[in-house]
């Protein structure tokens, strides 16, 4: 990456401004996936001085600043368990501390144990200036927005949750990543197929009407969500590995 | 462009260029005890501490530890020196690459959680890659240093 001047912003409107100026002005979040490109950056924005490294208690929701580090976020008791626990799935802390929960969000990589873990929750995006989005909805959309992402909300509910990352050493990407929540609905979310983990919304259907057959709404998830090959692993594999994992999940989070 | 920040407890201000990652940063400054290994965030031998936790130097932008504060195994060496003794004693020790990363890591865990269980050691040291050995001689070695410093 290269990159022609640095500027640690004063406010979002300012950071937003230098984004319409130009596409080759980047966010910067933690910098790690900016490395990894030849992109050649006029100005890369530092989002350090907005206070967006806060996570906060808002009674109805967790409110978690763009720039929180996976870290921070894994350590807050403030963040529910299984979020906490698909972060803690992506290498290792000193990685942790450099990435962050805007980065990681907003990218939505395929590989992200961030995103599929947090599709388990209710979650709504604040970006300025577009205003507020699901993390559904989002994920689903094609391409990214203009805007600048200040933070993401975790509802606050009463559910049983599950996570698991395949993966074969703790520094691999995901080969797949499942998430499985039961609280008032079932939710189910399966990532890195290698796409972006979505939800799969006919079994969750099918056990929201009261469908009880774990294995068959784990055929529904393989069913219903398209399945890729990726560098290291094919996507039959993958499938199979999904449709074991949410039915475990199933299972546990019915325990 | 210019950065100013605090390296082992000096003041330093460094000519660099806006893209510079931290670790090029420190070794065309003379700190050498940070290696470049795989460059991709994934080895761990250029890990430093900034703010006394421990991060992959090659991932962080030296413009954005303006104001902040870094830590390398100079600023360290008696416990580095402690730590290298239980490593001896373990047989952890073979070629010392990934030594000085090591050091700074189980420092930094030793602020932390200065009683860790064996996996929060383990969870600990993810991405702390030594192509030696098998780990198991460091696992016992960090828990004597540990264990010794209580």
């Amino acid at each position: 990456m290269k990159a022609k001047s640095f500027q640690r912003v004063s406010s979002v409107e300012e950071a937003y401004k230098l984004v319409k100026e130009s596409p080759r002005n980047k966010i910067v979040a933690g910098g790690l996936w900016l490395k990894k490109g030849n992109a050649e950056v006029e100005t890369l924005i530092d989002l350090s001085n907005l206070g967006l490294d806060k996570i906060e208690d808002k009674k109805e929701f967790v409110e978690v600043g763009a720039m929180v580090t996976l870290r921070q976020f894994e350590q807050s008791k403030l963040v529910p368990v299984m979020a906490r626990e698909a972060v803690k799935a992506v290498m290792g802390p000193a990685f942790r501390n450099v990435a962050t929960i805007g980065g990681s969000v907003y990218g939505k990589f395929g590989f992200s144990d961030v995103v599929c873990g947090l599709l388990g929750y209710k979650v709504e995006l604040e970006f300025y200036p577009e205003g507020k989005i699901s993390l559904i909805e989002y994920v689903k959309k094609p391409g990214f927005y203009d805007g600048i992402l200040t933070h993401v909300r975790i509802y606050k509910e009463d559910l049983k949750a599950f996570f698991k990352k395949v993966g074969i050493t703790a520094l691999d990407y995901p080969i797949v990543n499942v998430a499985v929540t039961k609280g008032k609905e079932y939710r189910i979310a399966v990532g890195s197929r290698p796409l972006v983990a979505f939800r799969a919304e006919k079994a969750e259907a099918y056990l929201n009407e009261g469908g009880k057959d774990f294995a068959k709404a784990a055929e529904l998830v393989v069913e219903e969500l398209k399945f890729g090959d990726s560098i290291s692993n094919k996507g039959e594999y993958k499938k199979q590995l999904a449709l074991t994992y949410v039915r475990r999940g199933l299972e546990e989070v019915n325990k | 462009m210019l950065v100013k920040f605090n390296l082992n407890g000096l003041d330093v201000e460094y000519i660099i260029k806006p893209g510079e990652y931290l670790l090029d940063t420190l070794r065309a400054n003379g700190v050498k005890s940070v290696k470049k290994g795989c460059d991709g965030s994934a080895c761990g031998v250029c890990t430093v501490l900034l703010d006394d936790k421990p991060v992959l130097s090659c991932s962080v932008l030296t413009a954005k530890v303006e104001g902040h504060r870094v830590t390398t195994v100079e600023a360290i060496q008696e416990e580095a020196a402690a730590l290298a003794d239980c490593f001896s004693k373990e047989g952890a020790d073979q070629c010392g690459y990934c030594n000085a990363a090591f050091a700074l890591a189980v420092h930094a865990l030793k602020q932390e959680n200065p009683n860790p269980t064996d996996e929060e050691i383990k969870d600990y040291l993810v991405g702390n890659l030594c192509r030696c050995t098998g780990y198991q001689a460091q696992q016992k070695a960090i828990k004597a240093y540990l264990g010794g410093k209580k």
